[in-house]
């Protein structure tokens, strides 16, 4: 049984890098990025080409952040620079992603049998695997949330949050719309490609479907969070939004140690992530009117 | 840095030559400005009225960039603000919006809001510096809170108390008052007001009013202040220009002011529908 929770906490942990990722265009930037589902796979199928030819996980985790980051430069040029909808710019984007994911693997899925060494070299507190996985994707969160937090109190992490929550105000004190959205679109992208290389190093495989309605999940772990936690200041929802992660996978084992049939697993998320919505209509001081986003 | 005494503005504002105009709906075209002139000494506090459609709030929208002119030229001293984007005009330009939700962020703070407004001047650099100093640092910081709780506080505003409140939190006055105060940080060359006392109970009305003249007198700012208030116009600045369908047809210094009423006012603004009164265009201005 605490194989299952620590299984779902890890899994949990390796997708946070989505929600947060999420949490940065929607919340903040309030621009709802459909690349993310482009740039999970785009960060998956790096990875595992990457560490199927034996290189080392630091550089594979570094080469897809830098990928995704590309990729949201790409939907932030899209749209800042030629105008098209938030919306049809992520789906250009990750339409072109499919293609460049499949080019990079060289087929749909890369199978990755044995656990990099850098997670056998941390300790496992006595739980096994699953320990080490656990310590690794803790230390890699917590640094995140610390960065991020710092990154968004910076002047420059201050315009972001303008420029989500009142462009008109923004623009009039001088802040570059363009350059702000396409930078923090990237940063964002970075984040869910480097959550798409976790995944794929603790489950073993890439798939180069692994990214389709990876934004609805990102959501539901954002708002689930939100839900659970109600932070009031930028490092307890980023916290907030890393415990909606493992929450949501831990909902999932749940209901598959339930006797939930795989098959049903779409079905049972697309609920799941319903109900978050529904209760999930809270206002976060210091982000984006969340009432506007869900309109 | 902060609205405090400072010399009078250098920059006078220039609109020379403008044209704009919008399509109808439907079909068809409206020309509202065509060759439209207008000058602002150094320091002087314009004020601005006409009746709905004659053209104020699109001047300046025009002069802040937020809408593009067809053509013709608008100048801050020798800084050709048409050539400019809007977010580089911002730097020199402190602007107070109709609407008291769209001049401040409402999720952020009262520190985070004035702390935007600062930096309007100082914008982060994204090269050298060490990892956080390149954007910028963190702030707002404790030093810039004292700094903004003094500023608050020799304006004689309460919110000097409520730096750490999110500004959604505020009532409309004091939203309205505080981005009068976040246009007025780092002593901008020119300053827009375009109907800021619109949505304004008479008590903070009077409140804004009152602060805007502080502010204006103690930066010596070139200041464009558009109005529907009659009162305002004829108690407020140091110029009175009317304007209808995008021409200026009255144009009035202070003392000259002194003869007009509200009545008399609106009596122009009736005029003015049925035809254009000509202008004597009394501080070098023109408009055709």
């Amino acid at each position: 049984m605490l194989s299952l929770w620590l299984g779902a906490a890890d899994q949990g942990l390796a997708y946070a890098g989505l929600a947060l990722g999420t949490y940065l265009t929607l919340r903040v930037l309030n621009f709802p990025d459909l690349t993310v589902d482009g740039s999970f796979a785009l960060g998956g199928g790096t990875a595992a080409v990457l560490i199927s030819q034996g290189a080392p996980i630091p550089f594979a985790l570094g080469l897809a952040i830098l990928f995704g980051c590309l990729a949201g430069v790409v939907t932030g040029l899209i749209h800042t620079r030629l105008g098209v909808n938030d919306l049809f710019a992520g789906i250009l984007t990750t339409t072109g992603l499919y293609s460049i994911t499949l080019r990079l693997m060289d087929r749909s899925n890369i199978p990755l049998p044995e656990t990099p060494a850098g997670i056998l070299a941390l300790p496992d507190l006595g739980l096994g695997l699953d320990g080490q996985w656990a310590v690794g994707l803790t230390l890699a969160m917590v640094g995140l949330i610390l960065l991020i937090s710092l990154l968004l109190s910076t002047d420059f992490g201050l315009s972001l949050r303008a420029l989500g929550n009142n462009p008109t105000m923004a623009r009039a004190n001088g802040i570059n719309q363009r350059r702000g959205l396409t930078v923090g679109i990237a940063a964002a992208n970075g984040l869910v490609a480097l959550s798409g290389a976790l995944v794929a190093s603790y489950q073993g495989f890439a798939d180069v479907t692994m990214g389709i309605g990876s934004l609805i999940l990102g959501l539901g772990m954002v708002i689930i969070g939100e839900s659970v936690l109600r932070p009031r200041s930028v490092p307890q929802a980023l916290l907030a939004v890393v415990v909606g992660a493992i929450l949501f996978r831990t909902m999932i084992a749940i209901a598959l140690q339930l006797g939930l049939e795989p098959v049903d697993l779409k079905l049972a998320t697309a609920l799941l992530l319903l109900i978050a919505l529904a209760f999930g209509r809270l206002r976060i001081p210091g982000l984006s009117d969340q009432g506007r986003l869900l309109g | 840095m902060s609205p405090s005494p400072s010399e009078p503005s250098r920059f006078g504002l220039t609109v020379s030559g403008l044209s704009w105009g919008h399509p109808l709906p439907g079909s068809g075209w409206r020309q509202l400005f065509r060759n439209f002139s207008l000058t602002c000494p150094p320091g002087q506090f314009l004020v601005v009225i006409g009746s709905n459609g004659s053209g104020k709030s699109t001047l300046l929208n025009l002069v802040a960039g937020t809408l593009r002119h067809d053509s013709g030229q608008i100048h801050l001293g020798n800084k050709p603000l048409h050539k400019l984007r809007d977010h580089q005009r911002a730097r020199w330009i402190g602007r107070v919006m109709q609407n008291p939700l769209e001049g401040t962020c409402p999720a952020l703070t009262v520190a985070e809001n004035l702390r935007l407004a600062e930096r309007r001047h100082r914008p982060a650099r994204l090269i050298g510096g060490g990892l956080f100093a390149m954007f910028g640092g963190i702030h707002p910081n404790g030093a810039d809170r004292r700094r903004y709780r003094e500023l608050l506080g020799d304006l004689g505003l309460p919110l000097a108390d409520r730096l750490d409140e999110p500004v959604g939190q505020l009532s409309g006055g004091q939203r309205q008052t505080l981005s009068l105060v976040m246009a007025t940080l780092g002593s901008p060359d020119l300053l827009l007001l375009d109907e800021h006392t619109a949505a304004l109970d008479p008590r903070a009305e009077a409140t804004v009013m009152d602060l805007t003249d502080r502010l204006v007198r103690q930066l010596g700012t070139t200041a464009l202040m558009v109005t529907h208030s009659l009162d305002q116009a004829l108690g407020h600045g140091d110029r009175l220009v009317m304007l209808h369908e995008g021409s200026l047809i009255g144009d009035w210094s202070a003392a000259e002011r002194e003869d007009l009423d509200p009545p008399a006012l609106r009596a122009m603004y009736g005029a003015a529908i049925v035809a254009p009164l000509p202008s004597d265009s009394p501080n070098g201005s023109s408009a055709s």
